[in-house]
């Protein structure tokens, strides 16, 4: 999931998660995985106590990111329209 | 999976580094200042009936899926509406209809997005009070959310106002 996002649109209260798009309670059938993150938004569910707040959960991913493949199998209309213009700005970005 | 107390989220960690460069120059570096809505808890979480939303695009196979279609054709286009989903689906009874990320694990186990199945078991356990009948799901990709916000969310707050929701997890695609 994407947490910056709250800087744009203010968000009541944010369990954030640096797991890959699509997944973001855990691995496939990893029954005690997904409960070890849920329990931890929950927990802070609980001790929130002010708006926008944010809390970074502990947990890491055991893939590296080349390797998660949470990607659609074709490339988004979206991105597909806008393709040219994002390798330009990346491009800029780089340099 | 490894914890580590100190660690900061990075969000564009598994994206594209132009494509997390181009979506992320619209985000402002400051913390947001306008008003965030905010409802206390009224209960410890052991007494507290919840509802589960995703904008996953996870419909039942017997309603109509989120129509990608239109989508295909017209690319700044987000289906606008949502699907009831019931406590007690399963990957047998849905289906997943999303563009922009790959669906198949979500087929295999609704879990990794909509943890029906973990809030059940929280609810057996005594964890929280109860899951609600229903749980929703509507779709992410949404350019201008009016249609979404005036159109579609009121009838999904009253869905959860008469299951006596009092909190929702909300789990982005």
């Amino acid at each position: 999931m994407t947490p910056e996002f709250h800087r744009e649109v203010g968000i009541p209260r944010v369990a954030a998660i640096e797991y890959p798009y699509g997944r973001p309670v855990g691995e496939v059938n990893d029954s005690e995985g997904q409960r070890r993150v849920l329990l931890a938004a929950l927990s802070f569910l609980e001790k929130a106590e002010t708006p926008g707040q944010v809390c970074q959960l502990p947990f890491t991913w055991p893939e590296e990111p080349k390797h998660t493949k949470w990607h659609p199998p074709e490339i988004s209309p979206i991105i597909n329209l806008y393709l040219e213009e994002i390798k330009a700005f990346g491009a800029r970005t780089r340099k | 999976m490894d914890e580590n107390s100190a660690k900061v989220v990075d969000g564009f960690r598994f994206m594209p580094p132009s494509l997390g460069a181009w979506i992320g120059k619209d985000i402002p570096e400051e913390p947001f200042g306008g008003h965030i809505p905010w409802t206390p808890l009224q209960k410890p979480i052991s007494k507290t009936t919840f509802a589960l939303m995703t904008s996953a695009g996870i419909s039942l196979k017997t309603d109509p899926p989120f129509d990608i279609e239109r989508e295909k054709r017209e690319p700044t286009w987000g289906d606008p509406t949502s699907r009831r989903i019931p406590a007690t689906a399963g990957p047998a009874d849905i289906d997943v209809n999303h563009l922009h990320i790959n669906t198949d694990y979500i087929k295999q186990d609704i879990n990794v997005i909509l943890p029906l199945k973990r809030f059940r078991e929280f609810e057996e356990e005594g964890l929280i009070g109860r899951l609600a009948a229903t749980s929703y799901s509507y779709y992410g990709f949404q350019l201008d959310p009016k249609e979404l916000l005036a159109q579609t969310m009121p009838g999904v707050i009253s869905s959860m106002q008469a299951e006596g929701v009092e909190a929702v997890l909300l789990t982005p695609a």
